[in-house]
């Protein structure tokens, strides 16, 4: 079984009209073997912006220290927070660094720019950048994720609406993957609030 | 050790609380040619005499404003030699910073990096200050900017500045001249003036620089041309 | 190349039924037509990898005073791939015997069905039922002829016959044991945490079905291979009677309810150093 599938996980972010959501599971696994449903994979880089890792367990919480090790010095730095783009780069060279030796995490960016233009895109555990208009996945349950997605998801959705469909998308992949689910972590994030709910899901 | 017992290390204070090796470094910087430069309401204008050691020198082949990024430029005065170090180890920086960000430095970072590498030659050991001050004007999303930054690594954001021979008198005739809302051309001519004002000799498009930088935030370093065309709308 | 199995079975064939040809087919043991290829041993690994069977189950049956109970959770899964989430795990042999599967679906089904044939004939051939001894001891046997052929079975038999409530453990390695308690699959162990705690041999049935289904739900909770339905069956001297079939997505809530929480939280900054 690869070093991706030990934990077990499912991320996605989608975009919406001037807002964007991004959700997790919450299974924290060894294999086949549940330890935990109360797992975070998704972090706050600042109020617009955030991250959902997944893949194995430990270098999703090293990896997350090391990108707010550094998102701190910059703003220490240039005193403002990193646009969505610039901290895309600063993960993807973070993560070719240890080009022969990965971090075994996919992220998923969310976050909003300037004028509050939505900003998502992923990448592989190299940090290959993956730009996307509508919706990114990534996690043991990517595969269902994605055929949920390609269906459920509509462009310019209003944020009630895009809070939905994130979540039966989410919750019906995770259905599909022995790995993850055990619940769910949604945050919607507009320019003037953020959301953060807990989905009750199939425990088994 | 001609003037001080205490400049043998730089990194040594004299008992005053001087580092006298950096006084030195300054003293090199004010017999420089003078330099100065202007923040405009929409850019920043730099500008530099250009004195040659000999009529034989040609001209064309020394540049003494010089890019360090697409939207920054720099000018100095003092040592030419340090300062060619200085933009070549700030050329540096700014390509590591978008490599990393993959977005261009901000100006204020730049002269940040700047002055902490002139900082660190003042506190290593085996070596000497830069003899230079630098001139840096650059266009980012916080608008034209324009710092100055000395050879003790200490930098201010100026409106207008001069440095080199005649600093005062520049900074008099800068401060007489100067205006919140002046637009890059008038900046321009104020150079010049500013530049006339204790220039032996006959100013030409050929014995001084001068570099710009607008809104389409592209720094370019005037033609001779370019400048004899200024020059003559100050007549 | 064929197998010759007639030594396998269990009883000589009706004289004089073999006349028309059809019926010796019947009344013969499975028999598998062999790939003829140089390297069998190479085709065989490669060809169990292909059938690679659904590994994730958890199933359980225990004997208790007033009969067996015997439960299971549904779901199918490939890989971490959940293929099915409503798979029939506990087999029915006859009215009087369930038997479960664990391992590969198609060697359990197969197998089984093979056995409810076999326990038909001998309830035929001898006018009375097959004990629960008997018909594991015939898929045993059948099971250890193909052994080392990548056939993957792990099941309980479970019955009610003329001595009571009777249970055994079969699996595809040659193995069968008599027993009180089993618990087959990937989440077994989990399901043998709450059996053990929780058994004792004169419950009534209510309390014997709620332990299975508790140990079922708990290890779906815990075994990411396993979930989908719990369900529950009891086999008394009547025979069998299925008493229910929870779905564990609610049996969860049933059993730890959640207070609702608040709509909005704020998202915790990391703790400082």
């Amino acid at each position: 079984m690869s070093i991706f599938e030990y934990n077990g996980s499912a991320v996605v972010a989608m975009v919406g009209k001037n807002c964007f959501a991004i959700a997790s599971d919450r299974r924290l696994g060894v294999n086949l073997q549940t330890i935990a449903t109360d797992f975070q994979r998704i972090f706050k880089i600042h109020d617009k912006l955030y991250i959902g890792l997944s893949g194995l367990a430990t270098d999703v919480q090293t990896l997350y220290q090391r990108l707010i090790f550094r998102h701190k010095l910059y703003q220490l730095r240039e005193e403002r927070d990193m646009k969505p783009q610039t901290f895309a780069s600063l993960v993807s060279a973070l993560l070719y660094e240890k080009r022969f030796g990965p971090y075994f995490c996919m992220p998923v960016i969310a976050g909003l720019g300037d004028d509050d233009a939505p900003f998502i895109c992923t990448m592989d555990c190299i940090g290959a950048k993956e730009l996307a208009k509508d919706f990114v996945v990534s996690g043991t349950a990517s595969e269902s994720l994605y055929g949920a997605c390609e269906s459920m998801y509509k462009p310019n959705m209003e944020p009630e609406e895009l809070f939905e469909t994130i979540s039966q998308a989410l919750l019906s992949s995770v259905d599909r993957d022995c790995l993850s689910g055990w619940g769910g972590h949604v945050l919607l994030v507009t320019p003037t609030e953020v959301q953060e709910r807990t989905l009750k899901g199939r425990m088994d | 050790m001609g003037d001080s017992q205490y400049s043998f290390s730089l990194t040594t204070f004299s008992p005053s609380g001087k580092l006298v090796q950096i006084e030195h470094a300054l003293t090199a910087v004010g017999s420089g040619q003078t330099s100065l430069g202007i923040k405009a309401s929409n850019g920043v204008v730099i500008a530099t005499e250009k004195k040659l050691p000999s009529i034989l020198v040609d001209e064309t082949s020394v540049q003494k404003i010089q890019l360090m990024t697409t939207n920054i430029g720099v000018v100095y005065s003092g040592m030419g030699p340090d300062s060619r170090v200085l933009v070549r180890k700030s050329r540096k920086q700014a390509q590591q910073y978008f490599r990393l960000y993959k977005e261009a430095i901000p100006v204020t970072q730049l002269v940040r990096e700047t002055a902490a590498v002139m900082q660190e030659f003042t506190q290593s050991g085996g070596v000497r200050p830069f003899g230079v001050s630098l001139l840096i004007a650059g266009y980012d999303d916080n608008g034209p900017q324009l710092y100055q930054v000395d050879p003790s690594g200490s930098y201010f954001s100026w409106k207008a500045s001069a440095m080199g021979k005649n600093v005062s008198n520049a900074k008099t005739f800068l401060e007489k001249r100067y205006t919140e809302d002046m637009e890059l051309d008038d900046a321009v001519h104020t150079a010049i003036l500013t530049l006339k004002e204790g220039f032996q000799g006959q100013i030409s498009g050929k014995n001084i620089e001068i570099g710009i930088i607008g809104a389409d935030r592209k720094f370019r370093v005037l033609t001779p041309a370019e400048i004899d065309d200024y020059l003559a709308e100050v007549e | 190349m064929k197998l010759d199995l007639s030594g396998l079975q269990s009883f000589t064939s009706i004289p004089g039924g073999a006349v028309d040809g059809l019926g010796e087919d019947i009344f013969a043991a499975p028999s598998f037509q062999l790939p003829a290829c140089s390297d069998f041993d190479g085709f065989q690994k490669d060809a169990i990898q292909m059938v690679k069977p659904a590994k994730g189950t958890t199933t359980l049956a225990f004997i208790f005073k007033e009969g067996v109970i015997v439960a299971a959770d549904s779901r199918a899964s490939m890989g971490g791939y959940i293929s099915s989430q409503s798979v029939k795990k506990i087999i029915e042999i006859n009215p009087y015997m369930l038997g479960t599967m664990a391992g590969g679906a198609a060697d359990c089904q197969f197998w089984h069905r093979n056995l409810g044939i076999k326990c038909r004939l001998h309830e035929l051939a001898n006018k009375r039922r097959i004990s629960v001894t008997g018909a594991s001891k015939l898929l045993a046997n059948i099971l250890y002829s193909y052994r080392g052929m990548g056939l993957s079975v792990g099941t309980m038999i479970a019955g009610w016959d003329e001595k009571g409530p009777g249970l055994y453990y079969v699996d595809s390695e040659g193995g069968r044991l008599k027993g009180t308690r089993f618990s087959v699959g990937s989440g077994s162990p989990y399901a043998y945490g709450v059996l053990d705690s929780g058994y004792r041999f004169d419950m009534p049935v209510e309390e014997a079905a709620e332990l299975a289904r508790r140990a079922i739900y708990h290890a779906t909770f815990r075994d990411g291979a396993s979930g989908g339905v719990a369900s529950v069956y009891h086999v008394g001297p009547d025979g069998w009677k299925k008493l229910s079939g929870d779905d564990v997505g609610e049996l969860h809530y049933k059993y730890y309810p959640v207070a609702p929480t608040p709509v909005e939280q704020e998202m915790t900054d990391a703790p400082a150093a």
